[in-house]
């Protein structure tokens, strides 16, 4: 423990001499892993599996179903609501859930405010609950298709009712009053694989319907959609070739996959026979992450710029590294004059280690300061990337590792060559 | 206390061998004062690097204090120096950001004594050196001399076996230098063993044994009676 403690004094002793020196070289690296780390948190959130445990039993029904045979089209991933009553309405699937999104303005029923305020909604069915595992902070799903009931997140719960257990109170949508049934608790899929396609670092939506209730209040369809007839109206859609709706379905075992394909391929025929579903059969269930991939939810540029962050990290630790080399280089004397008076290898080995520790310590840190800084630009400059970034233990962990590592080998090297050459070639 | 036998020292490069030392045999006993002369070149520094365990050499045997040099690893080699090898160079290679007290600790710490004894040894070797008073005084506010006075002592503190030299006032004016070498006699009244290498005659002649080198032989070896006139010995 003595010799610790004269090695850190000796270590600051160091730092405080040479400080120009030893700040541009620390801050140097530290620019180099606060840029890399900050990048790799952006795109390590983007290719996030939201649902580990179960991401490959999940998937996404696109259906072949374009109504001409145009060869360049590419998969539908929308269907039409008769379409999804039927994928609804087949016993294959664990869950089953179709949706929208939708957007509303709100206020609590009981609220002395008139003011409402906006919430993006998502119309579907009791399914999405298990199926995306959405954890219930107080009460639960609607049990009635038709239910003038909501459940609502945990953001709009506090906004609306400060947090309370709600379940029982009432919001108004557009004049209309809906009960709330059950409240989640804090939750936020990363990504957001159910709407992969189109905005999916979002924050949890706020208010939870059921699909028919959303269609009957006429809650307008605020995602992709087409139709190939006149459509007057939401409700209006059922029965029509109003493509708009999402599925996602979870089948836990090969034969529920397998029996899933045979139920989608056989509808498609049925279809066809009806004289609909122009194009040849080639109806997909991609699986969670098959679905981002498809979707291309790591952005392409975010990659591009992930790979020059990557070279920028190793021009800083080379950059860093041969100032540390030639600051090594240049305390041979020092060393030499040690081992002439009896300190071994080992006890320069350690003495070093415990410098370079201490750099690499500062290093760390600035590099998460500067992690942090970075994280923060890149969102203030890219809003969308609000929600889809953390520095998780596993980045802190990379780091400091790149810090330590890079600042020891840098003293590992010059204190070997060192200590290869004749002692009396250093000292007079 | 130091026997060397027909010690070789080539220093070899892609196309030169330079024979630094060749058949160098020399035994120093406990208690003597060794002065080494001889020309630039003539391999005098070599046997002192040898000597101190700073260099190895190719051929020979060579005996420390009893302990056969040959063989001995890094750590072995280290601990030597530190226990038994007090250095003394002609550039006094003090640290310069450390102060008196500081660069006399090291190689004490080296040697593992507790805080207690290193203070107790280090102002023991400043007061023999009559610096005392100068513990926290950083080298560069002291003469050349003083510097000297207090390599001498960071040597000293280990109580080591034997005193190396190496032209230890190459770098002093003639009063500092005749301070130091009076320093150094007083020493080895005192008992200490030293080898100093030196380009001096006068102070080669003020010490009571010489050994000349030339093209890393002994070529020369004197005993100098007390009255200073020398008397030739084979060597």
């Amino acid at each position: 423990m003595e010799m610790f403690n004269y090695y850190l004094k000796l270590s600051l002793r160091n730092l405080t001499k040479h400080r120009l020196f030893f700040s541009l070289m620390i801050a140097s690296l530290a620019v180099g892993v606060g840029v890399f780390v900050a990048n790799i948190a952006i795109i390590k959130s983007m290719a996030n599996d939201p649902l580990p445990h179960k991401s490959d039993k999940v998937f996404n029904v696109s259906l072949n179903i374009w109504t001409n045979d145009n060869p360049n089209a590419k998969l539908l991933h929308i269907m039409r609501y008769d379409d999804a009553m039927h994928l609804l309405n087949n016993e294959i699937a664990t869950h089953t859930m179709v949706h929208y999104q939708s957007q509303v303005y709100t206020r609590a029923v009981d609220s002395k405010s008139l003011s409402r305020v906006q919430a993006i909604v998502r119309a579907t069915t009791p399914g999405f609950f298990p199926l995306t595992d959405a954890p219930f902070a107080f009460g639960g799903a609607w049990q009635n298709d038709r239910a003038q009931q909501v459940v609502i997140s945990d953001s709009l719960n506090k906004q609306l009712f400060n947090g309370i257990n709600s379940v029982g109170k009432h919001i108004d949508v557009d004049g209309k009053p809906l009960e709330i049934v059950g409240v989640l608790a804090p939750w936020q899929l990363k990504p957001k694989f159910y709407q992969a396609a189109r905005e999916p670092f979002t924050p949890t939506d706020d208010i939870f319907a059921p699909l028919e209730t959303a269609m009957d209040n006429e809650w307008s369809v605020r995602v992709q959609n087409m139709s190939t007839e006149l459509i007057k109206t939401v409700s209006d859609s059922r029965g029509k070739n109003a493509f708009f709706l999402q599925a996602f379905t979870q089948l836990d075992t090969p034969e529920q996959k397998m029996e899933m394909q045979n139920y989608l391929d056989n509808y498609s025929d049925l279809r066809k026979e009806a004289g609909e579903y122009l194009r040849a059969n080639d109806n997909r269930l991609l699986d969670v992450n098959q679905w981002l991939e498809f979707n291309k939810v790591v952005d392409e540029q975010m990659l591009a710029f992930g790979l020059a962050s990557s070279l920028f990290l190793a021009v800083c630790i080379f950059n860093a590294s041969s100032l540390l080399l030639a600051r090594y280089h240049s305390a041979r004397f020092e060393s030499g004059l040690r081992r002439a008076v009896g300190a071994r290898v080992k006890d320069l080995f350690y003495q070093g280690l415990v410098e370079s520790t201490l750099i690499g310590a500062m290093c760390a840190v600035l590099a998460l300061v500067f992690s942090w800084v970075f994280l923060q630009l890149s969102i203030s400059l890219f809003p969308a990337l609000e929600n889809t970034s953390d520095i998780d233990i596993g980045l802190i962990v990379i780091a400091i590792s790149i810090a330590l590592i890079s600042s020891f080998l840098s003293m590992v090297y010059p204190l070997l060559s060192s200590c290869r050459q004749s002692l009396s070639t250093v000292l007079k | 206390m130091l026997k060397m036998n027909n010690i070789s020292r080539i220093y070899r490069s892609d196309t030169i061998q330079t024979h630094a030392l060749r058949d160098f045999s020399l035994e120093v006993k406990a208690g003597e004062f060794v002065a080494v002369t001889g020309p630039s070149g003539s391999g005098k520094s070599t046997f002192l690097n040898v000597a101190g365990l700073l260099d190895g050499f190719d051929q020979g045997s060579y005996e420390l204090d009893g302990v056969n040099i040959q063989g001995l690893n890094d750590d072995q080699l280290s601990k030597l120096r530190n226990e038994k090898i007090g250095f003394i160079f002609q550039n006094y290679n003090l640290i310069p950001d450390f102060n008196l007290f500081d660069n006399i600790d090291m190689p004490l710490r080296y040697r593992g004594f507790d805080a207690k004894e290193r203070k107790r040894r280090i102002t023991h070797a400043l007061e023999q050196v009559g610096l005392a008073s100068r513990a926290d005084y950083l080298p560069s506010q002291l003469s050349g001399g003083q510097q000297q006075r207090v390599a001498i002592a960071r040597a000293l503190a280990g109580e080591p076996k034997i005193l190396l030299a190496d032209e230890p006032t190459g770098n002093l004016d003639s009063l500092m230098a005749r301070q130091v070498m009076e320093l150094l006699h007083k020493l080895n009244e005192q008992g200490s063993t030293i080898i100093m290498v030196t380009h001096d005659p006068d102070q080669a002649r003020s010490i009571s044994r010489n050994v000349q080198v030339i093209d890393g032989q002994i070529t020369d070896h004197s005993i100098y009676a007390p009255t200073n006139e020398a008397i030739e010995v084979s060597a």
